[in-house]
């Protein structure tokens, strides 16, 4: 061996990129909300921050699939249809991780309330329903920070699938399955690819503590509980501005 | 020159949990994927060879790739080569991450998962089913190294590689960090910000990152060869003797009888 070489230090010693699950690292709080297209989750999240907002809370919100790093990535496999499941999947992993990194992971040590519309549920439910294996992606993901509450919000696939089709003109390729071949009518497809997608979120209930939320119930009677079980299981005192 | 075989360096499974240790070598284990192929890939269609050179910057792989292809298609054999950031899907993108040197450790090790699924997914797979030798300049090992030199698990690195295709042969040329050193640097009259490991701030000074960047590289690659049986080779040899020593591990594989060859005309400035 060279000289240089064999005397030299690891002057980085490899630290673990995620503590153990349940032992939190950080002052601040995550809150998720999963459930399929059209479930009303997104309202209900809008509704939950500007209650916090209004309050003057530290919060932040996020949303998946929204970094400029993969934009021109994704756009380019969707225009010429080149995604595989693999591929499709880790380009959202990839985005979600630039997501986690620069902001989620800073902002819950830097004691902040994070909401999250969609999270790697999202990524778990649907990956799966294209054929990645379930263990695969559990690993893959192993590095996000595990939400300290998990909204499930949950209507029946046809109202659901109802709301999406009657507000858009068009479904598009990837977001209505098609690349997986069940049916060449686009509605049809989406039908059965939502399905397949509820079906995954509902075998995560128990596993993930997921809080279910029945998504045909009225909006601000909704909303009402949700801010109950946000109020409950996180003490909202420690975003609450702080007095001069 | 080869130090002796070390317990892998000191790194936790990335999400906390124990996971299992799967012992099997590659003699072992036939399968021609680490764990569960690929979705929708038949492992039984796949007639081709893919042979994978591994090493660092300076170890002389291209070299060697260059002088393969040529002499597999003299013996008749057709030739698709793979590496790194060449995917049509991320490659450009991956480029520009590099330039803009501001990119966390996780975003980029999926991007380059990407590029290498994307590769393998829309290259590989279709040239080893039509019979294609492959030869890879860098495979998985490349990045499964990068990445936990930089903390992250080894055991979830091999978790996101699980669908992977497993090589028919990977040679590892191992040369000393010094001699990488010198190399790289008579190439390119710089030593680039990536391969000296600048982004983990080991040194203020260029060479001394270089050396412990690599020499941590090199401690990872030691531990892969150990756990995937690579056909480890003196990449600090001359390149006709390297290319001996390749051709006559290939030869036996592909059941090629005579391993004669010498460079053509196009390539004889790489003959040393």
């Amino acid at each position: 061996m060279g000289i240089l070489t064999s005397e030299i230090p690891a002057a980085v010693e490899p630290v673990p990129i995620k503590e153990p699950a349940l032992k939190r690292q950080y002052p601040g709080a995550l809150v998720v909300v999963e459930g399929i297209d059209g479930s009303g989750k997104s309202t209900q999240l809008y509704l939950l921050k500007r209650w916090l907002e209004i309050g003057g809370y530290r919060i932040h919100f996020t949303e998946w699939n929204s970094s400029p790093l993969v934009k021109s990535a994704t756009r380019r496999g969707k225009q010429r249809r080149l995604l595989t499941p693999t591929t499709f999947s880790l380009l959202h992993a990839a985005d979600f991780a630039d997501r986690c990194e620069r902001q989620i992971m800073p902002l819950l040590h830097g004691g902040y309330l994070v909401l999250a519309d969609r999270y790697i549920y999202t990524a778990f439910a649907r990956d799966s329903a294209r054929g990645c294996s379930p263990h695969w992606l559990r690993n893959l993901y192993s590095f996000a920070p595990t939400p300290d509450i998990t909204f499930y919000f949950r209507a029946p696939l046809d109202v659901a699938v109802n709301r999406i089709v009657a507000g858009r003109p068009k479904l598009k390729y990837y977001e209505a399955g098609m690349d997986l071949g069940i049916s060449l009518d686009r509605a049809e497809s989406f039908r059965i690819f939502q399905e397949r997608i509820l079906n995954n979120y509902d075998q995560m209930i128990d596993s993930d503590h997921f809080v279910l939320m029945d998504g045909t119930v009225r909006v601000n009677k909704l909303q009402k509980l949700m801010r109950q079980i946000v109020g409950e299981r996180i003490s909202l005192q420690q975003f609450a501005p702080k007095k001069k | 020159m080869t130090r002796a075989p070390k317990n892998p360096p000191k790194t936790n499974g990335s999400n906390g949990r124990p996971h299992k240790k799967k012992k099997a070598t590659a003699a072992e284990l036939p399968s021609r994927f680490y764990g569960t192929p690929l979705p929708g890939v038949k492992p039984e269609e796949l007639s081709g060879t893919l042979i994978v050179i591994e090493g660092t910057d300076g170890s002389g792989r291209s070299t060697q790739i260059s002088l393969l292809t040529e002499w597999l298609e003299s013996e008749g054999f057709a030739v698709q080569t793979m590496g790194l950031r060449r995917s049509y899907l991320v490659g450009e993108d991956i480029d520009g991450l590099l330039a803009e040197n501001a990119v966390t450790r996780m975003t980029l090790s999926l991007m380059y998962s990407t590029d290498f699924f994307d590769q393998l997914e829309r290259r590989i797979l279709p040239a080893l089913r039509s019979g294609l030798i492959v030869l890879a300049d860098r495979y998985i090992f490349t990045l499964i190294a990068r990445s936990a030199v930089r903390g992250i698990g080894r055991d979830y690195l091999h978790g996101i590689y699980e669908t992977a295709l497993r090589p028919d042969l990977t040679f590892w040329l191992n040369v000393r960090p010094e001699v990488a050193f010198d190399r790289e640097f008579k190439k390119s009259q710089t030593i680039s910000y990536w391969e000296s490991g600048r982004d983990m701030s080991l040194s203020n000074d260029l060479f001394q990152s270089f050396i412990r960047y690599q020499s941590m590289i090199k401690r990872e690659f030691e531990y892969l060869s150990k756990r995937h049986g690579f056909i480890e080779t003196d990449g600090e040899s001359s390149v006709s003797e390297v290319n001996r020593v390749l051709r006559k591990r290939i030869a036996l594989h592909l059941g090629i009888r005579s391993t004669h060859y010498r460079p053509s005309h196009a390539l004889s400035q790489l003959w040393r």
